[in-house]
C-alpha cells in the first residue's frame, strides 16, 4: 500500500513536470512579447527581455523554471503586476482561496445532491419519481454551465433582485449561491445519472440475488449491498469531476466577476505574462493531479479487490 | 382432443380409456417433413434492422431525433427563408427587440401602404452606408419598364419612392419630415434609357421582420442563430470524425500489435489522459491563432480556403481535438480489439490462415462498429459543448462568424437590458446538446441491448 | 423403500406451476405446468438443458422471480402453507430461513466489498434478531468449520476474492445453512467448479443433508451428479417435466426418448469399449413459439402423427411413481390392453 502510494506520487510528480513543460513551450509559441506595447521600441523590449532572462535559449529558461519551482519559487510577474512574485499573486491576494472556496462547495454539493438523487431514482425505477429525475438530470448535463449561470443571474439578480449581480470576493453568503449552484449543476446531475446506472447495474449482479435469497429486506439490499458497489464508478468520476470544476471555474468566475484563479489565468494568457501562466497552470494541474491520486487511493478503501499494484484497465 | 394438464404423482394418472379412439394411423411414424414443420422458422432479423426497430420503439429517442432534424433544417435550410444574412450590418436597425421596427421602416411601410411600387430607405441599406451616393442609377419597375435617373448629389436619410402609375413616378422625401407629417415630395427626373455607368437599384417592396431582433451591430439575430447552429453542428461533427479516425486507427494498431508497441502506445495515451485538457486547450487556442492566420493568408487553395472560411478559431478547435481528445476513443477501440482477439471465431480464422487484414475487415470492424457509432455520436455534443465554452471565454469563434457559444458570449455584457439575445442562442444550444445526447443514448440502447437495463 | 418414503412428511408440493416471461416479442412460457412433491430429507434432482425452465421453477418457489417473469398459474405449498399467497414481507422472512438457495457461480455470488464473515453473520442476524454479534460470529465460524473451511477464524475476516472457487461455494453453503433451513435449493452448484472440487462439494452436501435433516432440490444438467446425490429425478424439457421417477428408474428403465437421449449422450462406467456417445439431434425448442404438440417432437426419433398436434399426457409406467409424458407409452399401453382383451 505504502509502496503503491509512493509510486503514484512519483507518477503524479512526473505528470506535473510534463504539464509544466508543455505549458512552457506552448506559451513561448504564443506570438508576441509580454513587453510589446504600441510605444515600446525594440531596444526597450530587448532590455526588458534581458532583465528577466527571456533572451536566453529556451532550454536554459526551461531548466531555470524547473529548478526554481522545486524550490517553491515561481518567479515574478512580467506584466500584469510587474515585479510581484507569482506565489504572492496566486496565494497572497486571495485568488487561490476564492477559487478553492467556490470549488469545494460545488464539489460537496455535487456529491451530497448527486448520490442520493441517483439512489432515489434507482430505488424507484420506472416510477414517476424516476422519470422526473431522469428529465431533470438529462437537462442538467445538457445545459452549458454559462447558460445556467446567466439564467440564474437573470432571474435572481436582475429580476427578483434577491442576490447580488456581482459576487466579487464572496463577502456574503448570498454571493456564494449562484456561483456554487452553476458550478455544481453539471457534476451533480452527472453523478446522479452515474449512480442510478451503476446502482441498477449492481442490482442485476449475482450477489444481489444471493442477498435476496438470504432473505434480506429490500432497503438493506439496496443501501448496503448495492450502494457500496455502485459507488465505485462514482469515485472514478471524482477525478474528472475535479477537472470539470476547474473548467467550470473559468466560466463562473467570468460570469459573476469573481477575481479567482480561473479569471486570472485567462487574462494572463491574453497578456502573455509567462510566469503567471506557468504558475496558474501548474497550480490548477496540481489540484487535478492530486485529486486523481486521492481517487486512486479511495478506490482501495471501497473495493477490496483492487490490489493497487497493477493498475490496468 | 382437449389439452390435458400435466400432473404427476398424487394426482391420478390419466385413465387409459380416453385414448381408445386413437387408431393405428395416429401411431404411425411422422415424416421428416412433418417434424420440421412443427417448428416455425423465424425470420432472422439483421443486426441493423433489429437495432432500428429498437430505436423506433424508444419514444424519447424518436422525439429527439425529430428535434435534431428540425435543428438541422433550421441551420442549413433556414437561412434561405429569411431576408438577412448573418454578417450584414444594418446600422440603423441595431439593438432591436424581437419584431421591433425602426422609425425608417415604419415610414417606408406607410408609403408602401399608400400604393408605392417600391421604396428605398437609405438608412436601411446594409453596412455603414446611410446615404445614396451621387451618380447614375436605373430601376426595373414592376411592369418591366426601365426607369433611369441621375442623382446629382449624395442624399442622406431619404426615402426614395417609385409610383410607376402616377406622376411624378419617382420622388423622395426626407425621412424625419415624413414622420412628422409635414413632408414635401421632391421629384426626380427620369428617362427610359440608363446611362452607361448606371448602377441598378433594387427597391424594397416589403420588410422582413427581425424575428429575434438584432445585435449591437445591427445584425439579424435569427440569421446569426441559424448560422451559429450550423457552425456549432459542423464543429461537433467534424471534431467527432477527427476523434473517430485518429482514435480508432491508434487504438486498432495498439490492440492488434500488442506487446511492446501496445505498451508504449498505451503509456502515451495515459500521459495525454492525465493532462488537464482545458488548461492546454486554452493555451493552444491562443498559440494557434496567429500561425494559422498566416497560413490561411499565404495559401488560397481548395481545402485551406474551406478552412479559412470557417475561421481560425474553429480550425484551432479541430486541431485541439486531434491532439488531445482521441485518447478515449483509442482506449475503447483497443479494448474492443483485445476482446475480439480472444474470441473463438477470430482464433479460428487465424488458425485457418486467414491474413490479418482480412480478419480486421471481416471480423473486427463489423463487431466494433456498434461501439464506434455510439462513442462518435456522444462525441458530437461534447465537442459542441467545448466550442461553446471556448467561445464564451472569448477564445473560440470570433465575429462576424458566429457560433452558439460566441452569440451567448456577445450577449453577456448586455444581459440586463437585452436578455433575449442571450436566451435565443442559449436555448437553441441547450436543445441541440440535449437532443444529440438523447439520440446518442437511444442509439446506444438500440445497438447494444446488453447495456440497457 | 417406496412404502417407507410415503410415510415421510410432505415438505413441498408444487402443482401445475406455470411461469411466463412477458417480453416485447410475446409471452415465453418458461415453465408450463409442472407438478411434483418433495418429502423431508429427500433429494430431488431436476435435470434439463439450459432454457428448459429448471432454474425459473426454483426461483418461483423462492419468490426470486423478477420482472418480466410472472407466475401465471398453479400452486406451491411448503409444509402445508401456500407460498404464493405470502406477502412480500412474509416471503422475505421465509427466504434464507426456512428455505435457502445456492447458485451456480460462486465467484460472483458473494458481495466483493464485504468480508465473508460479515455476509454470513448478516444472513443469520436478519432472521434471528435476538442473537448478538459475538454469538453470530461464533455460529458463522462453526458453519465454516462444518463445511470444511480450514482456519475459519481467519477466513471470516477475508474478502470473497481471497477464497478459491471451491472454498467460496463452501462458504455459500455455510451461508445458506446458517439458519438451519428445511429446504435447500441448489442451482447447478457444481457446474462452475473443477471435477475434483465438484466431488468434494457433493460429498459435503450429502453429509450436511444427513446431519441437518433437510430436503434438497438439486438442479443440474449433469446426469452423473444426479446419480450420485439424488433420490428422485425430474427430467425437464421446454418447461415440462417429461419424466419423473426414482434414480434407479430413470437410469435403468428410462422411458422418455429425451431421457434415453440424455443417457446415451453421457459416458458410463459400464460402457463397452469403443461404444460411441450419441448426441441428441437438433436444437432446443424456441419457447416463444413452441410446437403445438409434443415439444420434443421435432427432435424425437420416434415422433408419430399423434405427436404433431397433441401434447402428450402423463402416464404411470412401472412402480414407485415412475411417470412419463410420451405418446409412445400410451401406444404401448393400448397395445397391451388390446392383447389382454384378445386373450
Amino acid at each position: 500500500m505504502t509502496l503503491y502510494v509512493l509510486k503514484r506520487i512519483v507518477a503524479a510528480f512526473f505528470t506535473l513536470v510534463l504539464i509544466a513543460t508543455i505549458t512552457f513551450f506552448l506559451m513561448n509559441a504564443i506570438p508576441g512579447s509580454p513587453f510589446m506595447t504600441d510605444k515600446s521600441t525594440p531596444e526597450q523590449i530587448a532590455k526588458a527581455n534581458a532583465k528577466y532572462g527571456l533572451d536566453q535559449p529556451l532550454p536554459v529558461q526551461w531548466w531555470r523554471y524547473m529548478t526554481n519551482y522545486l524550490r517553491g519559487d515561481m518567479g515574478v510577474s512580467l506584466k500584469m503586476q510587474e515585479g510581484t512574485e507569482v506565489t504572492k499573486i496566486l496565494f497572497g491576494q486571495g485568488k487561490f482561496e476564492l477559487s478553492i472556496r467556490v470549488g469545494l462547495w460545488a464539489l460537496l454539493l455535487a456529491i451530497v445532491l448527486g448520490i442520493p438523487l441517483g439512489c432515489i431514482a434507482a430505488y424507484n425505477r420506472g416510477k414517476a419519481v424516476d422519470s422526473v429525475l431522469r428529465v431533470l438530470t438529462t437537462f442538467g448535463v445538457a445545459v452549458p454551465s454559462f447558460v445556467f449561470a446567466t439564467l440564474l443571474l437573470l432571474i435572481f439578480a436582475v429580476h427578483l433582485k434577491w442576490l447580488p449581480v456581482l459576487s466579487n470576493s464572496l463577502e456574503t453568503p448570498a454571493s456564494y449561491v449562484m456561483p456554487v449552484l452553476s458550478l455544481a449543476l453539471y457534476p451533480s446531475c452527472y453523478i446522479a445519472k452515474l449512480t442510478r446506472t451503476s446502482m441498477l447495474d449492481a442490482i442485476n449482479q449475482d450477489y444481489i440475488r444471493t442477498a435476496r435469497a438470504k432473505g434480506l429486506k429490500t432497503r438493506r439490499i439496496i443501501f448496503k449491498h448495492a450502494l457500496r458497489n455502485s459507488l465505485i464508478p462514482v469515485i472514478t468520476y471524482l477525478g474528472p469531476l475535479a477537472a470539470s470544476i476547474v473548467t467550470g471555474g473559468f466560466v463562473v468566475e467570468t460570469t459573476f466577476s469573481i477575481p479567482g484563479l480561473g479569471k486570472y489565468f485567462i487574462s494572463s494568457i491574453l497578456n502573455r505574462d509567462y510566469p503567471v501562466i506557468m504558475g496558474t497552470t501548474v497550480v490548477l494541474a496540481a489540484l487535478i493531479v492530486i485529486m486523481n491520486l486521492v481517487v486512486d487511493i479511495a478506490y482501495k478503501i471501497v473495493d477490496p479487490r483492487i490490489t493497487l499494484t497493477a493498475k490496468e484497465d | 382432443m382437449e389439452k390435458k394438464t400435466f400432473q404427476l404423482f398424487h394426482s391420478d394418472v390419466e385413465p387409459l380409456t380416453q385414448w381408445q379412439n386413437l387408431g393405428e394411423a395416429d401411431f404411425a411414424p411422422a415424416t421428416e417433413q412433418e417434424k420440421v414443420s412443427m417448428v416455425e422458422e423465424h425470420k432472422s432479423v439483421s443486426y441493423w434492422k433489429d437495432a432500428w426497430r429498437r430505436f423506433r420503439a424508444n419514444r424519447v429517442s424518436m422525439v429527439s431525433l425529430f428535434v435534431f432534424i428540425l435543428l438541422l433544417l433550421f441551420a442549413f435550410v433556414g437561412p434561405s427563408f429569411i431576408a438577412y444574412s448573418y454578417e450584414e450590418q444594418y446600422r440603423e436597425a441595431a439593438k432591436l427587440f424581437p419584431f421591433e421596427k425602426t422609425e425608417a421602416q415604419e415610414a417606408a411601410e406607410a408609403l408602401l401602404a399608400e400604393g408605392a411600387d417600391g421604396v428605398l430607405v437609405t438608412n436601411l441599406l446594409p453596412g455603414s452606408q446611410t446615404y445614396l451616393k451621387k451618380g447614375n442609377y436605373y430601376i426595373t419597375a414592376r411592369n418591366g419598364k426601365t426607369i433611369a435617373f441621375n442623382l446629382p448629389k449624395s442624399k442622406e436619410k431619404i426615402i426614395l419612392v417609385l409610383e410607376s402609375e402616377k406622376t411624378p413616378a419617382l420622388w423622395y422625401v426626407d425621412q424625419k419630415a415624413y414622420l412628422s407629417g409635414t413632408y414635401e415630395k421632391t421629384e426626380i427626373e427620369t428617362t427610359d434609357a440608363p446611362a452607361e455607368n448606371a448602377a441598378e437599384l433594387k427597391l424594397t417592396t416589403s420588410f422582413f421582420p427581425h424575428i429575434f431582433g438584432t445585435d449591437s451591430a445591427g445584425r439579424d439575430l435569427l440569421a446569426r442563430c441559424m448560422y451559429g447552429t450550423r457552425v456549432s453542428l459542423i464543429i461537433g461533427i467534424v471534431a467527432a470524425l477527427i476523434v473517430l479516425v485518429i482514435g480508432s486507427i491508434y487504438g486498432a494498431i495498439s490492440g492488434l500489435a500488442g506487446g511492446a508497441v501496445d505498451f508504449v502506445m498505451m503509456r502515451i495515451v495515459e500521459l495525454i489522459y492525465s493532462v488537464p485538457d482545458v488548461l492546454i486547450v486554452l493555451l493552444l487556442q491562443v498559440v494557434l491563432k496567429e500561425p494559422l492566420q498566416k497560413w490561411f493568408d499565404a495559401s488560397q487553395g481548395g481545402i485551406v480556403k474551406a478552412m479559412s472560411d470557417l475561421g481560425v478559431g474553429v480550425v484551432s478547435i479541430f486541431i485541439t481535438f486531434a491532439l488531445l481528445y482521441w485518447v478515449g476513443m483509442a482506449r475503447i477501440v483497443r479494448g474492443q480489439v483485445l476482446m475480439l482477439k480472444k474470441q473463438e471465431y477470430v482464433t479460428a480464422a487465424r488458425a485457418l490462415g486467414v491474413p490479418g487484414g482480412r480478419i480486421v475487415k471481416r471480423h473486427l470492424i463489423p463487431n466494433c462498429v456498434g461501439q464506434l457509432v455510439i462513442t462518435t455520436c456522444l462525441q458530437i455534443p461534447s465537442a459542441i459543448f467545448l466550442e461553446s465554452f471556448l467561445s464564451f471565454l472569448g477564445m473560440g469563434v470570433s465575429a462576424p462568424m458566429a457560433s452558439l457559444g460566441s452569440l451567448c458570449s456577445d450577449a453577456l455584457d448586455v444581459l440586463q437590458n437585452y436578455p433575449y439575445r442571450m436566451l435565443c442562442p442559449a436555448i437553441i444550444l441547450t436543445i441541440l446538446v440535449l437532443s444529440l445526447n438523447l439520440v446518442g443514448d437511444g442509439i446506444r440502447d438500440a445497438l447494444d441491448p446488453r447495456l440497457k437495463k | 423403500m417406496s412404502e417407507f418414503q410415503a410415510e415421510k412428511k410432505v415438505l413441498l408440493e408444487v402443482k401445475d406451476l406455470k411461469v411466463s416471461f412477458f417480453t416485447h416479442a410475446g409471452e415465453v412460457k418458461a415453465v408450463d405446468g409442472i407438478s411434483y412433491t418433495l418429502r423431508s430429507n429427500e433429494v430431488m434432482g431436476i435435470v434439463g438443458e439450459s432454457g428448459s425452465g429448471k432454474s425459473v421453477e426454483a426461483y418461483s418457489i423462492m419468490g426470486l422471480l423478477q420482472s418480466p417473469g410472472k407466475i401465471v398459474g398453479g400452486s406451491v405449498h411448503f409444509d402445508g402453507e401456500d407460498l404464493l399467497a405470502y406477502t412480500p414481507d412474509q416471503m422475505t422472512e421465509f427466504r434464507g430461513n426456512r428455505a435457502s438457495m445456492i447458485f451456480q457461480n460462486p465467484m460472483t455470488c458473494m458481495n466483493p466489498v464485504y468480508t465473508v464473515g460479515d455476509q454470513l453473520i448478516e444472513a443469520l442476524r436478519s432472521h434471528r434478531k435476538d442473537i448478538s454479534r459475538e454469538e453470530a460470529r461464533k455460529r458463522a465460524k462453526e458453519m465454516l468449520e462444518q463445511v470444511g473451511v480450514n482456519n475459519p477464524e481467519r477466513r471470516l475476516d477475508q474478502y470473497p476474492h481471497e477464497f478459491s472457487g471451491g472454498m467460496r461455494q463452501r462458504a455459500m453453503i455455510a451461508m445458506a445453512l446458517i439458519c438451519n433451513p428445511e429446504l435447500l435449493i441448489a442451482d447447478e452448484p457444481t457446474t462452475a467448479l473443477d471435477v475434483t472440487i465438484q466431488e468434494q462439494i457433493l460429498e459435503l452436501m450429502k453429509t450436511l443433508k444427513g446431519r441437518n435433516n433437510m430436503s434438497i432440490i438439486f438442479i443440474t444438467h449433469n446426469l452423473g451428479v444426479v446419480a450420485e446425490i439424488c433420490d428422485r429425478v425430474s427430467v425437464m424439457y421446454a418447461g415440462h417435466i417429461v419424466e419423473q421417477g426414482s434414480v434407479n428408474d430413470i437410469f435403468y428403465q428410462p422411458k422418455h426418448p429425451y431421457t434415453k437421449g440424455l443417457l446415451a449422450s453421457m459416458p458410463r462406467m459400464d460402457m463397452v469399449e469403443h461404444e460411441r456417445l450419441i448426441p441428441i439431434d437438433g436444437t432446443p425448442v424456441d419457447l416463444l413459439d413452441p410446437p403445438k404438440g409434443c415439444s420434443f417432437g421435432p427432435r424425437c426419433r420416434y415422433c408419430m402423427k399423434v405427436c404433431l398436434n397433441n401434447p402428450p399426457p402423463a402416464v404411470a409406467v412401472g412402480e414407485d411413481n415412475h411417470v412419463c409424458a410420451c405418446w409412445l407409452q400410451v401406444k404401448e399401453m393400448l397395445r397391451q390392453k388390446e392383447g389382454e382383451q384378445l386373450e
